[in-house]
């Protein structure tokens, strides 16, 4: 502790430089991955905070909700299947409307049975339970689709009223909206009278007891071919675009996780290489290798520490702001995990300076040849 | 009745016996003596200036009287402890604990003040804490820097920075103190001063010193005179 305090005390200017940049990499890491949740929220967001465990497509779909129609016979199949507990149809369309004073649009997802496709993150109001009421994305309230706001389906003129907010409910980053089964039928034939009727898109599926959802979703695929199933997380993986954005994205943090354990390793190298003859006069005058080893750690864990300190000091107040349209959020389960992966990372890039400290002998300070080639 | 006499406790032993200590390096594939059979005793409170040309072995003689390397053969006691053989976690004990280096470069940890040098001594070693910090703060004013206390070493001259070296060197209250050409770097009159200082403090703390120079001038600071040539010494 000593050295090691004392050197970070005396050249507080250089540890100050190498901890701001690891601070600035790692709020990088940081914004991003918030960046990369956002944008998945914001476009399968309302696949991943619905109620059901498990969602049937038709096969031919391409798991997506605006692809996916299910036929009668397929539902009937779907609701037919051994382990099957509660099944309800959810419908899903893309509607002009008018909110907030200007024409935009939205998705509305409908829900024959609230168990099954209903929005699970309901933050205020309650929940849309009759004809002509609509839970909203909550971070859509400044655009017209604020709790007690009405909203007009165009053209037709039906109009939808906010009963409830709910959080991280997007689809297709679009204002979003949740409706009974039997109100996004009415939409539809609002906004376009000479539809036959409304086929849904998706059989939300809960398993019965001693069914597990992986179980149910093999039993359904099994039975039905017309049909594709899949876990909630599945199918928010599935859905198309969102593996392309999180394969970017995890090249963009691979990236990052080689730049900062390199910066690190760069950095601890050249300061053991520049006071190669001290670390062989504490050698000479008794200090252990592991002695200097452990100072050398020291100094490694307190430029991490304090640098993913700094980088979640510049994260917290712009995690909770939006980005645009997208809303941002504090990512704690990313926060530990790079916190945890970058100290480990910072710590191993030290290997080549202990191998270095390591090597320097004592009889050096005799025979001044510093650190041995 | 008859009583075996006890044999020499390790502070009346001498302050160091080499017995017959060779040095072989491998250079270029080829053996190189660098210190050849040498025998020297060094008594308690004694100083001893060895002299040498450069390449005559000096620094490998140093070396093997302190602990920071093994002898090919023969024996090395120090204070009465046998450190022939040890291996490197033993010699760092060993030179935490019974000897002292002022050497001829590179003698301060540049980001250390003045002071913290001799604590570090303290800190690799015992580390007693407030007691270190009292020897510290007396040995700097009786080498006359306790105002430099607080300075860097290159706020130091070089006379004052060997100073602060010396006291470093005492600060494990050594049984024995070795000088690798302690004023190779310092103007004529400032080596006399550091010098007489050498010989002052050691003398008043019972301590033994090897003083290693090419300086003849210096041997007259020393209570005996041993040179040096080719690995072989003339004791």
């Amino acid at each position: 502790m000593f050295i090691a305090l004392h050197e970070i005390r005396r050249a507080w200017v250089r540890f100050a430089l190498v901890v701001t940049a690891i601070g600035l990499l790692v709020f990088l890491i940081l914004f991003q991955q918030t960046l990369q949740s956002g944008l998945i929220t914001s476009f399968v967001g309302a696949i991943e905070h619905q109620s059901s465990p498990v969602l049937v497509y038709s096969v031919d779909g391409l798991c997506n909700l605006e692809g996916s129609v299910i036929l009668p016979d397929v539902e009937q199949d779907v609701r037919s299947v051994d382990g099957v507990g509660v099944a309800g149809r959810i419908g899903q369309g893309t509607f002009s409307v008018r909110a907030g004073g200007q024409t935009t649009s939205a998705a509305i997802v409908g829900f024959e049975d609230p168990r099954v496709g209903a929005p699970t993150t309901l933050v205020s109001g309650r929940m849309a339970a009759a004809d002509g009421e609509a839970v909203a994305l909550e971070s859509s309230a400044d655009e017209g689709f604020g709790l007690g706001d009405t909203v007009r389906v165009e053209p037709g003129g039906l109009e939808l009223r906010i009963v409830g907010q709910a959080s991280e409910i997007g689809l297709h980053a679009s204002p979003t909206l949740f409706t009974t089964y039997g109100t996004l039928e009415e939409v539809l034939a609002s906004s376009n009278p000479a539809a036959r009727g409304l086929a849904p898109a998706a059989i939300g599926v809960i398993p019965e007891g001693g069914v597990s959802d992986a179980q149910l979703v093999e039993r359904i695929d099994r039975a039905v071919p017309d049909a594709e199933a899949l876990t909630r997380a599945d199918a928010v993986t599935s859905t198309p675009g969102v593996a392309q954005i999180q394969q970017s994205f995890r090249l963009i943090f691979l990236l990052y996780g080689l730049v900062i354990p390199l910066v690190t390793g760069m950095f601890f190298l050249i300061l053991t290489l520049q006071k190669a003859q001290s670390l062989t006069l504490l050698r000479a005058v008794g200090a252990s290798a592991g002695y200097l080893i452990w100072s050398l750690l020291i100094q490694v864990v307190t430029v991490m520490v304090l640098g993913i300190g700094l980088a979640v000091a510049m994260y917290t107040p712009l995690s909770s702001r939006r980005l645009g349209g997208l809303p941002l959020t504090f990512q704690t389960g990313a926060v530990v995990f790079w916190a945890v992966a970058l100290l480990v990372l910072g710590i191993l890039s030290a290997l080549v300076s202990m191998r270095r400290v390591l090597r320097i002998q004592p009889i050096e300070a005799i025979t001044g040849a510093g650190v041995t080639a | 009745m008859n009583k075996t006499p006890n044999p020499p406790s390790a502070t009346d032993a001498p302050a160091l016996q080499l017995r017959g200590v060779r040095k072989v390096y491998e250079v270029g594939g080829q053996p190189a003596v660098a210190l050849d059979h040498a025998s020297l005793t060094v008594e308690r409170a004694e100083i001893i200036a060895l002299v040498g040309p450069s390449g005559s072995g000096k620094s490998t003689f140093c070396s093997i009287a302190g602990g920071l390397l093994n002898p090919t053969e023969g024996s090395v006691v120090v204070a009465g402890e046998d450190i022939t053989g040890y291996d490197p976690r033993r010699l760092s004990e060993f030179r935490q604990s019974t000897v002292g280096f002022v050497f001829q470069s590179a003698n301060l940890v540049p980001f250390l003040t003045a002071r913290e040098n001799l604590l570090v001594v303290d800190e690799v070693g015992r580390r007693t804490g407030a007691a270190a910090r009292r020897r510290a703060d007396k040995l700097l004013d009786e080498l006359g820097v306790g105002e430099r206390a607080k300075n860097m070493p290159n706020q130091l001259s070089g006379g004052q920075r060997q100073r602060v070296a010396i006291g470093r060197a005492l600060m494990n209250e050594p049984q024995l103190v070795l000088f690798d050409e302690p004023t190779s770097a310092l103007d004529t009159a400032t080596g006399e001063q550091v010098m007489e200082l050498i010989r002052s403090e050691i003398g008043s703390r019972g301590t033994a010193a090897i003083v290693v120079t090419h300086d003849e001038r210096i041997t007259r600071f020393a209570d005996r005179t041993v040179h040096i040539v080719d690995g072989v010494l003339d004791a």
